[in-house]
């Protein structure tokens, strides 16, 4: 009939010993890498290329960071926001489709996710590519359009490079987009975007 | 003969005309910023448009859309200039040619209209949430095999009794 804790303290340290249990048996989810600040930028200049006619892309392929996916066209919702492949078909990347396509005059956008609930995304690893390394894109003309990697950073989403991703370009450029660095998770969303810029080489 | 003749005549006489009359080597459009996240306002110059020949017509043209904006102000650096408000533009490369008051072209600029902002492109580490789910439901799983165990334990003692 007596209470069995009178000071209420048993309660209280029971939990916390749960607590700790939990926490100790919570999986972190591996975070994406991110590219050093200092990571040295090369430009390429573009080399004497005839610029190609549009062209869908249908597969991209950047064998540094073991990636060969599919591409679908996605273009933005309602507000004005830029569409991703749905996170159901996280190995799925998205043409920015109201942009260039790949190997025109001009920067042509691919969009992919960092990670979905499965897991790791088609642009886990996006953060890893550094200066000089080939990114191969397959358009619906069956031809093959290389772009070599200039540069790859993290811009915090407040900072987003509008310009530097779709603004105008004298050649046929790349830009490859995904999420990064610390997960919000009272936003539900990463704080950053990793991009990518590569100049067409071949 | 003649006809090379007929062209250095030709090409002597662009020169001629270019160095005279630097304002036709000028002639420009443009646009400011070149790309605007959709719902930006650019503003369109002409800046060889003579403001005491009337407004200057930037003509609009792209994705769905052909619309023509009268200028509204003299600009700072000579020249005409509108401001385009990009609200309801679908996305998309867009061409502004311009018109002087006295009928003359203008030249022509292209600006883009883009998506706004940043690129959602991760789910964030919904798995931590499965795991945290699990260990929960590992807890509560020993919990009940431990209540099972006092359980069986305790009933022969008060089947004695």
């Amino acid at each position: 009939m007596v209470a069995a804790y009178p000071t209420g303290r048993g309660r209280p340290a029971r939990r916390e010993r749960a607590g700790l249990i939990t926490v100790g048996l919570t999986v972190d989810p591996e975070r994406p890498p991110r590219p050093p600040a200092d990571a040295p930028r090369r430009t390429h200049p573009a080399p004497d290329l005839a610029p190609l006619p549009r062209a869908a892309p249908v597969r991209v392929l950047i064998p540094a960071i073991d990636v060969r996916a599919d591409v679908v066209p996605v273009g933005a919702d309602s507000a004005g926001v830029l569409e991703v492949p749905p996170l159901d078909r996280p190995t799925l990347a998205g043409w920015y489709r109201h942009g260039v396509s790949p190997g025109e005059i001009g920067n042509a956008v691919l969009v992919g996710h960092v990670d979905a609930p499965t897991g790791p995304a088609v642009f886990f690893d996006l953060g890893r590519l550094r200066a000089g390394q080939q990114i191969q894109v397959t358009r619906a003309d069956a031809q093959v359009a290389t772009f070599t990697v200039n540069d790859v950073r993290a811009y915090g989403k407040e900072h987003f490079p509008s310009t530097l991703v779709y603004g105008p370009a004298d050649a046929a450029g790349l830009r490859l987009i995904t999420c990064g660095g610390r997960f919000d998770a009272a936003t539900g969303n990463y704080v950053d975007n990793i991009i990518v810029f590569a100049t067409r080489t071949a | 003969m003649k006809v090379s003749t007929a062209l250095c005549s030709a090409a002597l006489g662009v020169g001629l005309g270019t160095l005279l009359l630097p304002g036709a080597a000028l002639a420009d459009t443009t646009v400011s910023p070149a790309s605007t996240p959709v719902g930006g306002t650019v503003v369109l110059t002409a800046t060889t448009c003579n403001p005491k020949s009337g407004d200057a017509l930037f003509r609009v043209t792209g994705p769905n859309r052909d619309q023509n904006v009268r200028s509204t102000t003299a600009a700072a650096g000579g020249g005409l200039s509108a401001e385009l408000f990009t609200a309801g533009f679908t996305l998309g490369t867009y061409t502004v040619a311009a018109t002087c008051g006295d009928g003359s072209s203008a030249g022509s600029a292209t600006f883009t209209v883009t998506p706004i902002g940043a690129a959602p492109a991760g789910s964030g580490g919904d798995n931590r949430d499965t795991g945290a789910l699990a260990a929960g439901g590992t807890l509560l799983g020993t919990a009940l095999a431990g209540a099972v165990i006092l359980i069986r334990r305790r009933r022969p003692v008060s089947t004695v009794a």
